[in-house]
C-alpha cells in the first residue's frame, strides 16, 4: 500500500522529464537533476514543517521524516522547491523561468498519480464521467484528474508567455494555485485543505507578475 | 559550529514532547474481534476503527488527523481506537498527547486486526451503519483518503 505513493512520485518525475524533453531548447544543462533536487528539498522542508505543525519533534523523531504519507506542508514545500531551484541556478530568474512549464507538467503527473493510489475521487457527482470506488455505487468527481488536465493546460499557457525574467515563474505559481483553488470544492478533506495558501500563492503571483510587467514598461 | 549545536538543542527542547499526563486515565478495556463486530452492528452508526500503538512512528503522523476527524465527524460517525501490542501506560500517554478523544480498546495480542484481516500498524477500517466492513486502509492514512472513507460509509 505504501509503495503506491512511490509510484505517484515516479509518475511526477516521469512527467517532469517529459516536460524537459518538450521544452529542452530553453533549458540549461542537467534539467532533470535540477528538478529532482528541488523536489527533494521541497519534500524534506515540507515534511519537517508538517511534523512541527503536528507537534512531532523532527530532531528526536528523525525517522518520521520518511513517513511522507503522514503529510507534507504545501506552502513550505513550494517555497523550498522554488528557492532551491533559484539557488542552484546561480540566482538567475530566467533559468527558473525555463523550468516553469516542465514543473507544471510534473505537478500534473503527481495528480495523475492518483490512479496508482486509488485516490482520484472527490465529492459525489452524477456526471457521465463520474467514477465510483471499487465495490461502491456512489459515483464521484475524478477531481485529481481535473487538476492534472488543468496543470497541463497551464503549462502550455506559461510556455507562451514572453521571456521576461520572473514572469513565467510568477505565472506558473499563480496558475498552479488557481488550478488547485478551482478544483478544491470537488475534493473531500477533513482539515479543509490549504485553501488559504492557494489564495496567498495566487495573490503573490499576481503582485509579482504585475510588478515585473510594470518594471519592464518603465525600462 | 557551537552556535549551530546550541540552536539544535534549543529547538529540540522547544519542540520536545509534553510531560506524560495519561496516568490518571482508567485502563483501556479489552475487546475481541467478534465483540467489536457485534457492537458495531448494534450501534447502527458507521464507524472508523483505527489500529494504532504508542511505539508506532507512522501512528504519530496520522494521530492529529484522526483527532481532527473525530472532532469534526464525531456526531455522524463513531471513531474507535484499537491499541495493539502495547502497554497501558504508554497507550494512555499517547491518547492524551494527541487528544484522541474517542473510545479506545486494548488488544495486546492483535486479535482484532487479525479478525478483520489487516497486517501491520497502523490500519484503518471503515464500517457502514450495518456493521459491515466497507474498506481497509493499510499504513498511514492521509487527509483525502480518510475524508473519502468517511463520506462513503455515511452515504451508504
Amino acid at each position: 500500500m505504501e509503495f503506491t505513493l512511490l509510484w505517484a512520485a515516479l509518475t511526477a518525475v516521469a512527467a517532469a522529464w517529459l516536460g524537459t524533453r518538450v521544452w529542452r531548447a530553453s533549458l540549461p544543462d542537467s534539467p532533470t537533476e535540477r528538478i529532482v533536487s528541488s523536489a527533494a528539498a521541497g519534500l524534506l522542508v515540507g515534511r519537517i514543517a508538517e511534523m512541527i505543525g503536528q507537534g512531532i519533534n523532527p530532531i528526536t523523531n528523525l525517522s518520521d521524516l520518511l513517513i511522507i504519507r503522514g503529510g507534507v506542508s504545501v506552502p513550505a514545500a513550494t517555497v523550498a522547491a522554488i528557492g532551491t531551484l533559484w539557488w542552484t541556478s546561480n540566482r538567475d530568474l530566467s533559468v527558473v523561468d525555463s523550468f516553469s512549464a516542465p514543473a507544471l507538467v510534473g505537478l500534473a503527473g503527481w495528480h495523475a498519480g492518483c490512479l496508482w493510489r486509488s485516490a482520484c475521487l472527490g465529492t459525489v457527482s452524477d456526471l457521465p464521467w463520474a467514477l465510483a470506488e471499487p465495490g461502491s455505487t456512489i459515483t464521484r468527481h475524478p477531481v485529481e484528474l481535473y487538476a492534472a488536465v488543468g496543470l497541463v493546460l497551464a503549462s502550455l499557457l506559461v510556455s507562451r508567455i514572453p521571456p521576461k525574467p520572473g514572469l513565467r515563474s510568477a505565472a506558473a505559481l499563480g496558475l498552479a494555485a488557481l488550478v488547485r483553488l478551482v478544483t478544491e470544492p470537488f475534493r473531500l478533506s477533513v482539515t479543509g485543505g490549504p485553501v488559504f495558501w492557494y489564495v496567498v500563492g495566487l495573490s503573490l503571483a499576481l503582485l509579482a507578475g504585475t510588478a515585473l510587467v510594470w518594471r519592464q514598461r518603465e525600462i | 559550529m557551537r552556535k549551530a549545536l546550541l540552536a539544535l538543542v534549543l529547538l529540540a527542547t522547544a519542540c520536545g514532547s509534553p510531560q506524560l499526563v495519561g496516568e490518571d486515565r482508567p485502563d483501556l478495556p479489552s475487546i475481541t474481534g467478534p465483540q467489536l463486530e457485534a457492537q458495531l452492528a448494534e450501534s447502527g452508526r458507521p464507524a472508523v476503527v483505527n489500529v494504532w500503538a504508542a511505539w508506532c512512528a507512522p501512528c504519530r503522523s496520522e494521530a492529529p488527523l484522526l483527532a481532527s476527524a473525530a472532532a469534526q465527524h464525531g456526531d455522524e460517525v463513531q471513531f474507535i481506537g484499537i491499541d495493539v501490542q502495547d502497554n497501558q501506560a504508554d497507550a494512555k500517554d499517547f491518547i492524551e498527547r494527541f487528544g484522541l478523544d474517542f473510545d479506545h480498546y486494548f488488544d495486546r495480542d492483535r486479535v482484532v486486526p487479525e479478525y478483520f484481516g489487516g497486517i501491520g500498524t497502523p490500519i484503518t477500517f471503515f464500517f457502514d451503519r450495518s456493521g459491515d466492513l466497507v474498506d481497509t486502509h493499510l499504513g498511514v492514512i492521509d487527509d483525502r483518503t480518510l475524508a473519502l472513507g468517511i463520506d462513503e460509509i455515511t452515504k451508504r
